[in-house]
């Protein structure tokens, strides 16, 4: 019988039993699919549960006592999908996150993204206002090419999903020389609308960050898909990988950089320095201070913000900050 | 209900063929025979996987329930499959029912004329719970936009994630990190409010041109992103046209009491975050290190050449001036605006006006 319409049998039997089902019972009432005897029957049903499982639909074994016999069951409360119970504002932040991420073209588990944003409609009592806004979040959010590299990035979450080992063909952009490696996906994250692949690269033996525009060839291990390749280091949480600024970077030790800001100075301005950089205001104008690994990042960041930011220190930047805009000016003459 | 009955099993393909509708109620509509069940596909990826055509029928039964004789095409939109892809699917759901598998232990939906009906659900009454997968999804894209709801959202995510997945779905929650929210989580919160209840708001918002703060009444029609930003975009009071308001310039937002009504859809279906660029774009020539990194961002750039020594010239299609002057300083020497004469100008000013603060 095909498997589909086995799982769903099996959850029509369980769902509308009034009493737990024992395994005999089971194997009588689908005699073609669990029929026969020893291991081999247990094991099938064991996968059978386990791919309920992960549609979310929960098979419990209930070990019995004197007034109720032992068996399988599917325990209503734990398989509809409960009313979610939020206030409209929520609400609306789901429907309009979902929809834009969804029609953005490019996100991890689109394809569950979308199935979720279908059983939202269940999920509420009177999605009204945030049902329609969520149209059209859907149609402003769409890109304007089809998102490139969808499929890349639905195989990258499966990956990291259920942590099995990818090999990549690798384009690097400073050296322009493609490289293969194994990669542990660790977890994936956006940053200015791109996507980046971050895990343990076994070439290099450290943390690394990929973008997956130059990920030229994806081969997930497709051996025992079940089973972990390996166990994701906690030392590095994504949050902060994908928060780290360019001139967070690893390059040299720690700098303490100043950078000067003149007024009026946005309030993306000020994001753009990032969680960890400290703001002060001496009267006439904002200083920035941070710690940066990677002066030559911070150098062009703060050249892009243009005439109204300044390098303050350390000397070094400053100097290579002024030689970039003395050559620039000798060009541009 | 009773317990299952004891009745020894049937074979299933007889108990269709010999009775699969014979002991349905009486219907005006023709009595389909069951159709020979479709050979296994489930080696093909997509829409035919067997996984996804499972998670699509146990939205799809629930849903037609819900919404009685919906028409096959909306409820085929909703699946997010074609018209005969869902009859497929209908013909599928045919075939499943529970022992005893007698005529009243299948599913039974129909279509008359070109609408869906339900005449047996088999308990299939609302969709199984998020998977962990579906819900981390979901909360990674709450966590990228914010707002004072996002904790709240987010767990009532992970509640309604089946107990036994809870610790996956925590677990998968820390591998998606889809962008910092745009702004403070009030101002966010009060937008999706105004948004959730029709309400007009008060904005005090920076624009970009001018760089001035305004206060900007407007009414919320949604929140959308595009290359990495969100936007507000709503029906600005004084201009009196729909706008985009880049939601990281909004500093403040104050909920007032004035209801609006909803815009229509062929209003909506006209909307657009920016108006299309026209006319001439800026042209930028990058050196081989910058033009190995500028192609692989997201964005409206137009290759228009490659130079010999691996660099490239590139059209940047509906920005300021302003804005390409900051890209192309953003390579630290390895880029210039070279075109057209006034864009030129502006960044040559702009090298000159930084390079002044280091003399």
């Amino acid at each position: 019988m095909q498997k589909a319409q086995r799982l769903l049998d099996l959850a029509a039997f369980l769902l509308r039993a009034a009493e737990p089902v024992s395994w005999r019972e089971i194997q009588e009432q689908f005699a073609d699919d669990y029929g026969g005897t020893g291991e081999a029957a247990i094991r099938k049903f064991e996968r059978d549960k386990a791919d309920l499982l992960e549609l979310a639909i929960p098979i419990r074994y209930e070990p019995g006592d004197e007034d109720l016999s032992a068996g399988y069951l599917i325990d209503r409360d734990e398989f509809y999908l409960p009313d979610l119970k939020l206030p409209p504002e929520d609400l609306a932040l789901l429907y309009v996150a979902g929809s834009a991420a969804l029609a953005s073209g490019a996100f991890p588990y689109s394809r569950d993204l979308a199935h979720a944003m279908n059983k939202l409609s269940f999920a509420a009592r009177a999605p009204g206002a945030s049902e329609a806004a969520a149209l059209a979040t859907t149609h402003l959010s769409r890109p304007d090419a089809a998102g490139a590299g969808t499929s890349l990035l639905e195989e990258l979450s499966r990956a990291v999903g259920t942590k099995k080992r990818v090999r990549l063909v690798y384009a690097g952009a400073e050296r322009r020389a493609r490289t293969e490696r194994e990669v542990d996906p660790y977890g994936l994250f956006q940053k200015g609308g791109a996507w980046f692949l971050t895990g343990w690269c076994h070439l290099r033996r450290d943390h690394r960050t990929f973008h997956l525009a130059r990920i030229e060839q994806l081969t997930v291990n497709q051996k025992a898909p079940r089973t972990p390749d390996f166990t994701p280091r906690k030392d590095l949480p994504l949050a902060e990988v994908a928060t780290r600024e360019t001139w967070e970077f690893t390059v040299h030790a720690p700098q303490h950089c100043r950078v000067r800001l003149e007024p009026p100075v946005s309030p993306e301005v000020l994001a753009s320095f990032g969680p960890r950089a400290r703001l002060t205001e001496d009267g006439t104008a904002t200083v920035v201070e941070l710690d940066a690994t990677n002066g030559e990042g911070l150098v062009r960041h703060v050249l892009s913000l243009g005439h109204r930011a300044e390098l303050l220190s350390p000397k070094p930047l400053r100097d290579r900050a002024r030689a970039i805009l003395a050559d620039l000016a000798r060009r541009v003459a | 209900m009773k317990a299952p009955p004891k009745a020894p099993p049937r074979r299933r393909t007889a108990a269709k063929a010999a009775t699969a509708r014979t002991g349905a109620p009486a219907k005006a509509r023709a009595t389909l025979p069951r159709p020979p069940r479709a050979p296994a596909r489930e080696t093909e990826a997509g829409k035919n996987d067997p996984r996804e055509r499972l998670r699509r029928v146990l939205f799809l039964v629930p849903y037609a329930v819900q919404h009685p004789g919906i028409h096959v095409r909306e409820l085929a939109r909703r699946c997010g499959v074609t018209e005969s892809e869902l009859l497929e699917d209908l013909e599928f759901l045919m075939e499943v029912g529970s022992p005893p598998f007698a005529p009243d232990d299948f599913l039974d939906l129909y279509v008359e004329g070109d609408r869906v009906h339900v005449a047996l659900h088999q308990s299939f009454t609302r969709p199984p719970r998020f998977t962990e997968s579906e819900a981390a999804a979901l909360a990674a894209a709450v966590g990228a936009l914010g707002g004072e709801g996002t904790e709240r959202a987010v767990k009532a995510l992970r509640d309604s994630v089946p107990r036994d997945r809870r610790a996956s779905f925590d677990e998968l929650v820390d591998r998606i990190y889809a962008g910092a929210p745009p702004a403070r989580g009030s101002v966010l919160g009060r937008l999706q409010r105004s948004i959730a209840e029709r309400r007009a708001v008060k904005l005090t918002y920076l624009s970009a041109s001018s760089s001035t703060e305004a206060e900007r009444l407007v009414h919320p029609y949604t929140l959308a992103q595009r290359l990495g930003h969100w936007y507000l975009y709503g029906h600005d009071a004084s201009r009196d046209k729909p706008l985009a308001f880049r939601i990281d310039r909004i500093r403040d937002c104050a909920l007032t009491d004035q209801r609006f009504e909803a815009p229509s859809d062929a209003e909506l279906a006209r909307a657009r975050l920016f108006s299309e660029p026209t006319g001439e774009g800026i042209r930028v020539r990058l050196g081989p290190l910058a033009a190995a990194w500028a192609l692989a961002r997201p964005g409206a750039m137009e290759l228009l050449k490659r130079t010999d020594d691996g660099g490239a010239v590139v059209e940047l299609k509906g920005v300021s001036e302003e804005w390409a002057t900051r890209f192309a300083l953003s390579f630290g020497g390895g880029a210039e605006v070279i075109g057209p004469a006034p864009a030129a100008r502006h960044f040559a000013e702009a090298v000159r006006g930084a390079l002044a603060r280091y003399q």
